[in-house]
């Protein structure tokens, strides 16, 4: 218990001038990279964002995604995410192939909003 | 199965590839790497004493921005990227979800979450969440440490990281523990302005070179780009050049024709792999570089995309200083006992030059010389050692012409010319060839296919055009390598052996000899000697620089330049505090070396040189152009007074930190020099008459982007007006200057504005007529400024209001801080542009 204390205590002492020199920094890296990429027209994306129909399809078999990837991760809580937790398919590229992977996110986390999408994670559950 | 953190042991044996490098927390789901090639180090996820988290933090300080998940985590080994267009860079990542299901992806907030046809689709864009928040990555993708580890950890103060990541500039492996070791820290010996001998100046010179060699190569190996795109042409030559937007990440490092690059292809189904590496050649003022490949075998032509670009760094100008500087210690004939002495600061007998004294001291082909030119050369002729000290337009290259031509008159053998940078060495070998001087210009190998104003005098263009027929076995093999682009091994070696016998008979038969100072330590010059050395621009190279083009056997040398003027820029901020920002004319100015100063200038209008003169030059500029050459007739501009073709246009607008990091941009300033400069279209002025600088790289790509997305004429019009910094203007000059001054804030300094120098280069430039913009409440503080604008006040000058309705400004100037100080003049701060 003594520990938490002390590690409480050094949480708070940030000092204020580092802070401020390091949120300038920051802003100005988030500020370049952001007019970095409007200046670059050329490069107007065309979309490739449909939803591999697998991922429709395991919903109702989550087993059926594992198999699909391969490679699936179980997050460490396993399958006890249920109360606070929302499990999440994450889909990413790996060259050319799609491949999904599957992750808890906080069940109050902005990505978790409508009730569809929920229920949707509950059925898996 | 692993069940939770308490996995993990803390603190035992030796350091784990993925701990953390500032805390070494080594939980896996904890850690991710930081995806830079050059840097790879693993990152926890907790904020320690600090304001972001460990990852975070080194992701600003090092200005790295992409990274890999440990492939123990929950999501495997994963380079987080946008899932549509592939973008890595971390500031610009957000998850967004689908709407009815629960998957989710990475996208990037800028241009794909801002595609119009995304909305129709089966994704909720409302809810964008952006990996990084508040300063931490989400703690459901990189977990934060718990108490336990963190209390375990390493305990690193925000001191100690930035420390640490200074230190990995230079040295990538640096652990926390080298902060502690002796020498870390230590400032490296400062210059001083007398030397016992040629070792002791070594000794203190050869550091910091080493300092700034190192600098420059970690800033220039960590510009590597991916998804660059190019566009492919053939030049003249016949070699492949490849075009791409190769923007400046970090405005520190400038891309200049000659640099190295490498141009990589990964590969796809269609292509193999392949890389090569190329000479830039040319760059836009839309920073397109255009880089000629080296090797025309098996570059992908049919291929746009996903091409990625490194900096190849070259140690060449470094190592020749450090050769200079050993040269000048160890060989005795290197430069004469006279000026060995008198370099290293030691008392000398005064010596005169025999010469026999040229009737007139002007020559063919040059404008006739006034009093101070005049004195200037005859003075020159007659001493080992002078200092020409040259104001803005005061014919600096006309007088350096003049005692060149007198030198090679004298019959001591050629004369070598030369200047830190390849503009002024042109601008030298064009005004010396003019008099009839038989002129060889030595370019880098690296910059053979730049373009060149004195193309005709180079080197490489006279070895292909010397039109005789003993070389037409040369031109001969010349020809079957430009047709078949090699030659087989025999060939190659007879087409070396012949080239290199004709370059040397070419350099033999020149009166005069020019390149840059790093050209002089050239190979194809080993076994020439040259008693009469002509450095232009000297007090903008740094000593061991300026050394290079003398330790081979001067006997009297020449150095121009203008120490009110900006000096070399130095990146390394250690290298400069100790000194070697100072040039070696200025060094011999401290030493009580007298210069001559040329007085009369030809470039501004009279109004223009008034506040210049007094505050620089003790009012010694006499003016050689009068009002009535410098009217702009035809020219309608509201110029506040008739006559007097300057106005200080009051601006109010607040500054804000821009693109990178150490940078400003001032809004409506640049709103208001793109009225300016359109008023100025309108008149009738051409672009290339107009000049905008600021100070800032900032609010430089803020204006040329507002221009071209505002400006109400031609969009090509605002393309080819130069928007610049004080820096790159020195040495040129336009007929109309728009100086926007960007600081705005009252709490803080004025920063780079405060170098007497630099607002001295600023005020200087133009011929017709100057705008400045800026802020008098803040930039009165600043005695120089605040006298700066005292003068335009006093004259009716300082406006505000409406372009086409400026009214007398009534603002109030605030107290200066400190009485004007004028060693700032000298061995003054790094003349970096941020
Ligand atoms: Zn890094
Ligand atoms: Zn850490
Ligand atoms: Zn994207």
């Amino acid at each position: 218990e003594e520990d938490s204390v002390l590690v409480r205590q050094k949480l708070v002492k940030v000092d204020p001038k580092e802070e401020e020199d390091f949120e300038r920094e920051m802003k100005a890296l988030m500020q370049e990279s952001l007019e970095s990429r409007k200046l670059e027209l050329r490069s107007r994306p065309t979309l490739n964002m449909m939803i591999p129909m697998n991922v429709f399809e395991g919903s109702k078999d989550p087993r059926f995604v594992e198999g699909e990837s391969g490679e699936e991760t179980v997050d460490e809580e396993g399958g006890n995410g249920g109360q606070n937790k929302v499990r999440v398919k994450v889909l990413m590229k790996r060259g050319n192939k799609q491949q999904t992977k599957q992750m808890y996110i906080p069940r109050d986390c902005s990505l978790v909003h409508s009730t569809k999408q929920l229920e949707a994670a509950e059925v898996e559950e | 199965e692993e069940t939770g953190d308490e996995n993990y042991e803390f603190g035992k044996g030796d350091f784990t590839e993925h701990a953390c490098r500032y805390c070494a927390v080594q939980n896996p789901a904890c850690v991710v790497r930081c995806n830079i090639p050059t840097c790879r180090k693993w990152f926890c996820n907790s904020r320690g004493n600090t304001s972001g988290s460990h990852i975070v933090n080194h992701l600003v300080r090092a200005k790295h921005k992409e990274v890999c998940l440990h492939k123990d985590s929950p999501l495997g080994e994963t380079i987080l990227e946008c899932y549509n267009c592939g973008c890595r860079n971390v500031f610009l990542l957000g998850f967004i979800s689908a709407k009815t299901e629960s998957v989710v992806v990475l996208l990037c907030r800028e241009p794909c979450l801002n595609v119009n046809a995304l909305k129709d689709m089966n994704w909720d864009l409302s809810q964008w969440c952006p990996l990084i928040d508040d300063r931490c990555f989400l703690p459901w993708l990189v977990k934060v440490p718990s108490e336990q580890e963190q209390l375990r950890a390493r305990q690193i103060s925000a001191q100690q990281i930035n420390k640490l990541e200074e230190l990995w500039k230079t040295n990538p492996d640096a652990s926390i523990e080298d902060l502690e070791k002796p020498g870390v820290d230590d400032e490296p010996q400062p210059v001083s302005l007398k030397y016992e001998d040629a070792y002791q100046y070594q000794n203190v010179f050869a550091p910091l070179i080493k300092l700034e060699a190192d600098y420059d190569k970690l800033m220039k190996e960590s510009q590597s780009k991916d998804n660059v795109s190019v566009r492919w042409d053939i030049g003249l030559n016949k070699k492949r050049v490849a075009y791409f937007v190769f923007p400046k990440e970090d405005n520190e490092v400038r891309l200049v024709p000659g640099d190295e690059l490498r141009l990589r292809y990964s590969g796809d189904t269609a292509h193999p792999a392949w890389q090569s590496v190329g000479h830039v050649i040319k760059l836009t003022a839309q920073e397109e570089v255009a880089l000629e490949l080296r090797a025309s075998q098996g570059v992908p032509v049919d291929v746009n995309h996903g091409f990625s670009v490194d900096f190849v760094w070259k140690s060449t100008s470094f190592d020749r200083m450090q050769g200079a500087m050993k040269t000048f210690a160890v060989d005795e004939t290197s430069v004469s006992g006279y000026i060995y002495h008198h370099l290293l600061g030691h008392e000398v007998e005064h010596q005169v030059v025999r010469n026999v004294l040229p009737r007139r001291f002007g020559a063919p082909g040059l404008p006739e010389l006034n009093a101070s030119q005049v004195f200037a050369v005859k003075s020159v002729l007659q001493k080992p050692i002078s200092l020409i000290q040259g104001p803005p337009g005061t014919g600096k290259t006309v007088t350096s012409a003049a005692i060149v031509y007198h030198m090679a008159k004298q019959g001591q053998g050629q004369v070598l010319v030369c200047a830190p940078s390849n503009v002024a060495v042109d601008q030298l070998a064009d005004k010396i060839s003019s008099t009839g001087l038989k002129v060889v210009r030595l370019c880098a190998k690296s910059r053979e296919a730049v373009m060149s104003p004195v193309e005709h005098l180079t080197l490489h263009y006279q070895v292909r055009h010397l039109d005789t027929s003993e070389k037409s076995e040369l031109h001969k093999l010349q020809q079957l390598k430009d047709e078949q682009g090699e030659l087989s091994s025999s060939d190659e070696k007879k087409f070396k052996a012949l080239k290199r016998a004709t370059e040397r008979e070419i350099l033999q038969s020149a009166d005069v000899i020019c390149c840059t100072c790093v050209g002089a330590g050239d190979p194809r010059l080993e076994n020439f000697r040259f008693r009469q050395v002509l450095v232009d621009e000297s007090t903008q190279a740094t000593e061991p620089e300026c050394l290079i083009p003398l330790v081979l056997g001067v006997k009297q040398v020449v150095l121009v330049g203008d120490h009110c003027q900006l000096g070399p820029v130095i990146m390394c901020k250690k290298a400069a505090r100790a000194g070697l920002a100072q040039s070696l004319f200025e060094r011999l100015v401290l030493l009580g070396h007298k210069t001559f100063r040329l007085q009369v200038q030809y470039r501004m209008h009279p109004c223009l040189s008034e506040f210049p003169s007094n505050s620089f030059y003790e009012g010694t500029l006499q003016n050689g152009v009068t009002v009535n050459e410098r009217q702009s007739s035809g020219i309608d501009f509201p110029w506040p007074v008739p006559n007097r073709p300057m106005f200080f246009y009051v601006q109010m607008g607040q500054e804000e930190i821009s693109a990178s990091g150490t940078s400003y941009l001032n809004r409506t300033e640049a709103a208001n020099v793109e009225k300016i400069v359109t008023t100025f279209l309108r008149s009738g002025v051409i672009p290339s008459q107009i000049g905008v600088i600021t100070p800032y790289e900032g609010q430089r790509a803020y204006i040329v982007s507002y221009m071209s997305r505002n400006g109400s004429l031609r969009q090509q019009l605002y393309k080819e007006i130069e928007v610049a910094s004080v820096d790159s203007f020195q040495g040129r000059e336009k007929d109309y200057i728009i100086l926007s001054c960007v600081r705005s804030n009252e709490h803080q300094g004025i920063g780079f504005l405060n170098d007497p120098r630099r607002l001295n280069v600023a005020l200087t430039r133009a011929r017709y007529g100057i705008v400045i913009l800026g802020n008098p409440k803040v930039l009165s503080k600043q005695p120089l400024w605040n006298s700066l604008l005292t003068h335009y006040k006093e004259h009716e000058c300082l406006v505000e209001g409406p372009l086409n309705n400026l009214k007398q400004s009534m603002v109030q100037f605030q107290k200066p801080k400190k009485i004007y100080n004028s060693r700032l003049f000298y061995g003054g701060g790094p003349a970096m542009v941020h």
